[in-house]
């Protein structure tokens, strides 16, 4: 039998003062950090605003980008590198309700027209003499659009070349010269006929998200109601299942793993939306896992070990579970750590909470529930112990 | 402990057998926006549109009536939303007026004094007026999107039964600016007389009317697209508008352009007929959201057909083909503005997928190496459990699908998938320790695995269902995340069944029942 954690007797309740000042000097940290300095961000999601993730031709600097949007006023916004090359970048722009009715525009439409002033403000020069001139942009066209362009050079054969182009594009994200197209196999007649009719963009918007500021609330109520209705519904789940005691403490724990990936979480650069608050509920529910899986020990061991003290028999609960406890978590963070380092950019923040979430789940379901429920012990003395 | 192993193996392989079933071919799951690429798009209704548009008829039919029993008033007219307001009459009428309204404005609450009388629309009669705007709104989208030739598009309302939100999911759209207009565009399509202009500005226009614009007429102006963009004069009540189109079609002008021809209906073909059998030499202009097309003069009296062409600058053969799909679906009946946008390109979701991809398996790699390493023959027990989890997730999809209940795979799905499988190996985790425990107390084999398993239970429910819980309230979240919530919910119902049913029955068939059985590898 291979076994990592022997049979552990590690006194987890001595340590119960010093957990708690850690994670109150690090949530109380993490809460001035957010109130007195602005400390958590809301993204686009929540606060409205625009997330344009754009890839270029050609590599270009965080500061050449800021100067072509300096002419919007938005050359403030939030600019992070994606991939290598210098050539995509995730573009972040906001702006306060009371600059968007400054500038007199339709409010319901505010952020969708930032976005598109966004996207023009990025284009060269070349771009848009291009447009100018009536040509259409080869990076935007959808393969109906250009077998319709290449029908009269290749006939029935247009179909398929249009789809091959639209294919190379995807895998590419942009194409970048027409040289690229002729080795990706497109003929003398239909590459002359596309230089005819068509420009090579300096830039291929990948993905476009704008929230208005109706949305932007409208979202957040959802969120905010979800978690609501979650953490009650657990609270009542233990509460029915074990006693108010448990739910009780579990439900502190939760609110202690909330607060303390939050305050984590206001001391980086990221940004609170949708998926980040799925990412916070799903830690809502494994944390809870792993604070019954020990209070269900401590249920069962109430039964058997009448005699023995209520500290010492906390301390055996967690013992007895450690194994559990650390397997169960290392896993879980092995597989959320291959989803961060290549699950993509998109989901990068939702797996920074889980994983983040995760540890500090698992160290609270140690160190902060078994004490919760000890005090409640403490303070309340029930008659009948804890015992159900 | 060992009882009806033959029913129970027989349980297990239909549900085997019917997951594989369902959830082939497993292409028939669809993929959610963020992984093949299409558009989320939430629009706005603008139902005080449709509240001064009723308020306008109410007003129209009052005049009618006011003057069809010979009262006169000096004022009628609309004041904030949903009121109207009469005032200028004489104090005999009081009584008249009273009655007059009480009777023909019933959705209205009326209030009558001998100097002024004024009507609030009911509140219950503007929300039914901002319902069925909706309701329209969505009818008219949908014939639209119709044509786009997209896969399963969706098109709900957001906020409930009177949200004034309408959410239009489009997957696998390429032609993002197509949509966007063929979506947003009105089509309030009118015709209506030329009196003056067009002038470069509004002074010009309106020099032989004293500077003032005449209560019968409004000031427009031309599309910048289509024509010089100045200023028109037109009579304010349109000759024919798009409701009395019965079909429109590809056609040609003159000079060979590609244009829209229509027919119309009888009724709208005798105003047609009226208004260019008076008018003849005149300019009729046409009007699309209000900016002026065209205006062409009336060569002669025109009965129920006719072309639209694009001005002076004339229609692409493109724009032509898209004025055609909106003029057929009809006019939305109030405005609407894009509040939430959400556009994925086709290239980041095939990136999405590629990765998306690579996380499952190397998760799934990771799990099953440890699970066998740290577990040995219990470990591939678990696995086997593990992989059935997974067939079932796909069928219980695959099922979700042919009901046409709407899920498909999103990013944040194939996160959901990957928790799930943390959620099935902690279950198997849970009891294989209890397990070890009751081997290391010194139990035979066989009643550790029997204790480890009921002993585990209780902390395998408790500590699912809580989750299961959690991922409920995300049930009613946007598209990705309610992608996340589904996937989670069916791996963990999923993973229940696998590691209390299944690894239980499999030690039971791989255990000896007979001989005695002194170490278990685990």
């Amino acid at each position: 039998m291979l076994q990592v954690f022997k049979e552990t007797k590690i006194p987890f309740l001595k340590y119960k003062y010093v957990a708690f000042i850690f994670s109150f000097s690090i949530i109380i940290a993490g809460l001035v950090n957010m109130i007195f300095f602005n400390g958590l961000k809301m993204g686009v999601d929540f606060s409205g605003g625009t997330l344009i993730r754009v890839q270029f031709n050609e590599p270009i600097s965080i500061g050449n980008l800021r100067d072509r949007l300096s002419p919007i006023n938005l050359s403030e916004s939030r600019i992070q590198e994606v991939g290598q090359e210098k050539r995509e970048y995730i573009i972040r722009a906001t702006q306060s309700k009371a600059k968007l009715r400054g500038q007199n525009v339709n409010e319901m439409e505010a952020a969708e027209l930032m976005g598109n002033r966004v996207i023009e403000a990025l284009r060269t020069d070349q771009d848009r003499s291009a447009i100018g001139n009536g040509l259409q942009d080869l990076n935007s066209l959808d393969d109906k659009s250009l077998t319709f362009l290449l029908e009269p050079v290749l006939l029935d054969k247009a179909a398929g070349m249009a789809r091959q182009i639209v294919d190379f594009r995807v895998r590419q994200g942009i194409v970048r010269n027409w040289d690229e197209l002729k080795a990706a196999g497109v003929g003398q007649d239909a590459l002359a006929r596309l230089k005819e009719r068509c420009y090579l963009s300096s830039l291929a918007v990948l993905s476009k998200e704008t929230v208005g500021p109706v949305a932007g609330e409208y979202l957040w109520r959802k969120a905010e109601v979800a978690i609501l209705y979650a953490l009650l519904g657990m609270l009542v789940y233990m509460a029915v299942r074990f006693k108010l005691s448990y739910g009780v403490s579990g439900l502190l724990t939760l609110v202690h793993d909330v607060l303390f990936t939050l305050a984590v979480f206001s001391f980086t650069r990221r940004e609170i939306n949708m998926p980040v608050i799925a990412g916070f509920l799903t830690l809502v529910g494994y944390s809870i896992n792993d604070t019954i899986v020990i209070f269900d020990r401590i249920r069962d061991n109430l039964k058997i070990l009448r005699k023995m003290d209520f500290q010492e028999l906390m301390n055996l609960s967690i013992n007895q579970t450690l194994g559990r406890t650390l397997i169960t978590g290392g896993t879980t963070i092995l597989s959320l750590v291959i989803l961060f380092l290549f699950g993509g950019e998109v989901i990068n923040d939702f797996v920074w909470v889980l994983l983040v979430g995760i540890i500090i789940g698992t160290y609270s379901s140690i160190f902060q529930s078994c004490p919760y429920l000890f005090f409640w012990w403490k303070i309340f003395k029930p008659k009948k112990g804890m015992r159900k | 402990m060992k009882k009806n192993l033959l029913a129970r193996s027989i349980l297990v392989l239909v549900v085997l057998g019917v997951a594989l079933i369902l959830s082939y071919p497993p292409k028939k799951i669809p993929l959610g926006l963020d992984l093949q690429g299409g558009m989320h798009l939430v629009f706005q209704v603008a139902t005080n549109d449709a509240i001064n548009v009723y308020t306008d008829q109410s007003i129209g039919r009052l005049k009618q009536l006011l003057s069809q029993k010979k009262i006169t008033v000096k004022s009628l007219s609309k004041g904030e939303l949903g009121h109207i307001k009469i005032q200028g009459y004489s104090p005999d009428d009081e009584g008249k007026i009273d009655s007059l309204l009480g009777e023909y404005l019933k959705d209205w609450d009326t209030s009558v004094t001998s100097t002024t009388a004024s009507a609030t629309l009911k509140p219950e009669a503007a929300r039914t007026i901002r319902t069925e705007t909706v309701d329209q709104a969505m009818e008219t989208i949908r014939n639209r999107v119709d044509q786009f030739g997209v896969n399963e598009p969706t098109i709900q309302r957001q906020g409930g039964l009177e949200g004034q939100q309408i959410v239009v999911e489009l997957p696998g759209m390429r032609d993002f600016e197509k949509a966007m207009t063929l979506i947003k565009t009105t089509a309030l399509l009118e015709w209506k007389l030329v009196q003056a202009g067009p002038a470069a500005d509004e002074a010009t226009l309106l020099k032989n009317f004293g500077g003032q614009v005449p209560e019968d007429m409004e000031v427009l102006r031309g599309d910048s697209k289509r024509t010089e963009g100045g200023y028109y004069l037109l009579s304010r009540v349109a000759g024919i508008t798009g409701q009395d189109l019965s079909s429109v079609h590809l056609d040609r002008d003159e000079r060979d352009n590609p244009a829209v021809g229509f027919e119309l209906k009888p009724d709208g073909s005798k105003r047609f007929a009226q208004l260019t059998g008076e008018n003849v030499g005149r300019q009729v202009a046409i009007i699309l959201d209000k900016k002026v097309q065209s205006s062409p003069v009336v060569q002669n009296q025109i009965m129920d057909r006719g072309i639209i062409t694009g001005g002076l600058r004339g229609f692409g053969l493109e724009e032509v083909r898209d004025l055609i799909i909106i003029l057929k679906s009809g006019a939305l009946p109030a405005s609407i503005g894009i509040i939430e946008n959400r556009t994925i390109g086709p290239s980041l979701g095939a990136d999405s997928i590629h990765r998306g991809l690579i996380a499952i398996i190397g998760s799934l790699i990771i799990t099953m190496i440890f699970l066998v390493f740290y577990y040995r023959w219990a470990g591939v027990n678990a696995l086997a459990a593990l992989i059935l989890n997974m067939i079932i997730l796909f069928g219980t999809l695959g099922a979700l699908v042919m009901l046409k209940i709407p899920v498909s795979l999103s990013l944040p799905g194939i996160a959901g998938i990957i928790l799930g499988i943390g959620m099935s190996v902690d279950a198997n985790v849970l009891i294989f320790e209890r397990i070890r425990e009751e081997l290391r107390a010194g139990r035979s084999v066989l009643s550790s695995i029997s204790f480890g398993f009921t002993r585990a239970l209780s902390a395998i429910v408790d500590s699912n269902v809580t989750t299961v819980i959690a991922a409920f309230f995300l049930l009613g979240g946007t598209g990705a995340v309610k992608g996340y919530a589904v996937t989670l919910i069916i791996s963990i119902g999923a993973s229940m069944f696998t590691a209390v049913f299944v690894s239980h029955l499999i030690f039971d068939l791989t255990i000896p029942r007979r001989r005695k059985v002194e170490k278990l590898s685990i």
